[in-house]
């Protein structure tokens, strides 16, 4: 067992700024293992001034930071200072290549339900119900800062959380601000992205007149029924493809 | 455009690029932020504005989760801003649209190519990663964010030499109701994606009673404005 130097504040910084980079080696076989390894390291260098075992443990513990994992990327910290302050503690290694294994799921279901189906499209949403509503780019500026607070205050937490429980880090997902905060995240970014729709569907379409209008309604309807039952096999992407296609055939051959 | 803007939003455009996936994820990446920043770089914040409100909408198809493939929408929306800035007119929209979409397009094939190289450098390196040696590790991880910095690179390259071959040959070719339904098919399938994709998103459960209120809200707002 090897206690972490009282010095840990700048390693845990150094690891934070490594944790913005996690997913920058992400492949198909470790998938975000690499990242997460390179985040790890910092926290790791207590165990290099361990002289009895000339760094075995050091490595030992490089080569298991740097093994399979994928979760959500905001919340990879937790894992990253989990995984980091049991192997000071002296968890014997099986048991910290369990503790990732089983992170991996919670994590991912957790960060999809707080940050991609919530915090993200329920600020994103403001934006967008901002530039309808006419205030332009300062809405836009907005969003960046107001997002990355939550983002960077996720990440943050994450890893001091980690770092403090070690392998009793399921205690930190129990959290009750955890809990409320992802059981409200559903509900709030429905209500505004729902807000957002006909606010931006008016500004979008204020330019059409006429024919064009209706054509717009048509297109909307058609286009949302289609994704909605053939959701397997069409995609936004193909949708708007195909429409333009459509279109540009038409306006061509239009007398 | 001047080739010192057509740099510029090639930076911008990497810059965007690499936020998606690998530095730092702060959502500059987003068709929101994408789009206007880059009408700021061309001086014209209204365009840019317009297909980054567009492109927003066809985001909400999607979801980043895992492995998942999906368009890349960040420098997809810098080369439509750039189509549609120099196309004079009420064009802008439909044709910054369909250079953004295939632009997009690639990105998303591009994404993956890059992951497919990661894989084989990590394969490469797993003796050394399995010895736990640290500056491997390091190494292998600052190559793969300079890859997919020169993966954000050339698909912005791609997406601006795009809209001038789009504004070269596209412009001009149409008539003006073949204009205004090109921007039509651009906005109506924008919305459909949004709806669509936020619908999936909210499912059958509680949070859809919060969506219709957040609709009707909306829509009382946009009546009355």
């Amino acid at each position: 067992m090897s206690r972490p130097s009282t010095g840990t504040r700048p390693r845990l910084g150094r690891s934070l700024l490594r944790l913005f980079t996690v997913q920058g080696s992400w492949n198909y076989e470790r998938m975000q293992g690499v990242g997460i390894g390179v985040a790890e390291e910092p926290l790791l260098r207590d165990l290099r001034g361990d002289a009895t075992d000339n760094g075995v443990a050091y490595r030992a513990a490089v080569a298991r930071g740097a093994h399979f994992f994928n979760a959500h990327p905001y919340l990879c910290g937790l894992a990253v200072g989990a995984a980091a302050r049991a192997e000071h503690d002296g968890v014997p290694p099986d048991q910290i290549e369990r503790l990732r294994t089983a992170l991996c799921g919670p994590l991912g279901s957790l960060g999809d339900r707080l940050v991609w189906a919530g915090w993200l499209p329920f600020t994103s949403g403001l934006a967008l119900i901002a530039v309808a509503l006419g205030l332009g780019l300062s809405a836009i500026l907005t969003f960046v800062v107001v997002y990355n607070v939550g983002h960077v205050a996720l990440r943050w937490w994450a890893l001091r959380a980690g770092w403090t429980y070690g392998a009793q880090v399921a205690q930190a997902l129990r959290q009750p601000v955890l809990q409320r905060a992802t059981a409200l995240s559903g509900p709030a970014m429905a209500l505004v992205v729902g807000a957002a729709l006909p606010l931006v569907a008016q500004h979008l379409s204020s330019a059409f007149f006429g024919w064009a209008r209706v054509a717009l309604a048509a297109v909307v309807a058609g286009g949302f029924a289609l994704l909605w039952w053939q959701r397997a096999r069409l995609t936004g992407v193909r949708l708007g493809l195909a429409m333009l296609a459509v279109a540009a055939l038409v306006g061509w051959l239009w007398p | 455009m001047s080739l010192e803007l057509q740099l510029l939003l090639l930076v911008w455009g990497t810059l965007v690029g690499l936020d998606l996936v690998s530095v730092p994820q702060a959502m500059i990446a987003r068709p929101i932020v994408a789009g206007p920043i880059a009408g700021a770089i061309l001086g014209d914040i209204g365009t840019g504005l317009q297909l980054g409100v567009l492109f927003e909408l066809f985001q909400y198809d999607i979801l980043p989760m895992g492995a998942t493939r999906y368009p890349e929408y960040g420098p997809a929306t810098v080369a439509a801003v750039s189509a549609a800035h120099a196309a004079a007119g009420t064009l802008g929209l439909g044709l910054g649209a369909l250079v953004g979409l295939i632009t997009g397009m690639v990105g998303g094939l591009s994404l993956h190519a890059v992951r497919q190289l990661n894989t084989r450098a990590v394969r490469r390196a797993a003796v050394a990663l399995e010895a736990g040696d640290p500056r491997v590790l390091e190494r292998l991880h600052a190559a793969s964010i300079l890859r997919d910095g020169l993966r954000a690179a050339v698909v912005t390259a791609l997406g601006l030499a795009l809209a001038q071959v789009a504004r070269a040959y596209l412009a001009g070719t149409l008539p003006p109701h073949g204009i205004a339904l090109l921007n039509v098919a651009a906005v109506g399938s924008a919305l459909a994606a949004g709806a669509a994709g936020t619908l999936r998103l909210v499912g059958r459960g509680p949070s859809l009673r919060w969506f219709a209120a957040g609709v009707v809200g909306g829509t009382i707002v946009a009546f009355l404005r």
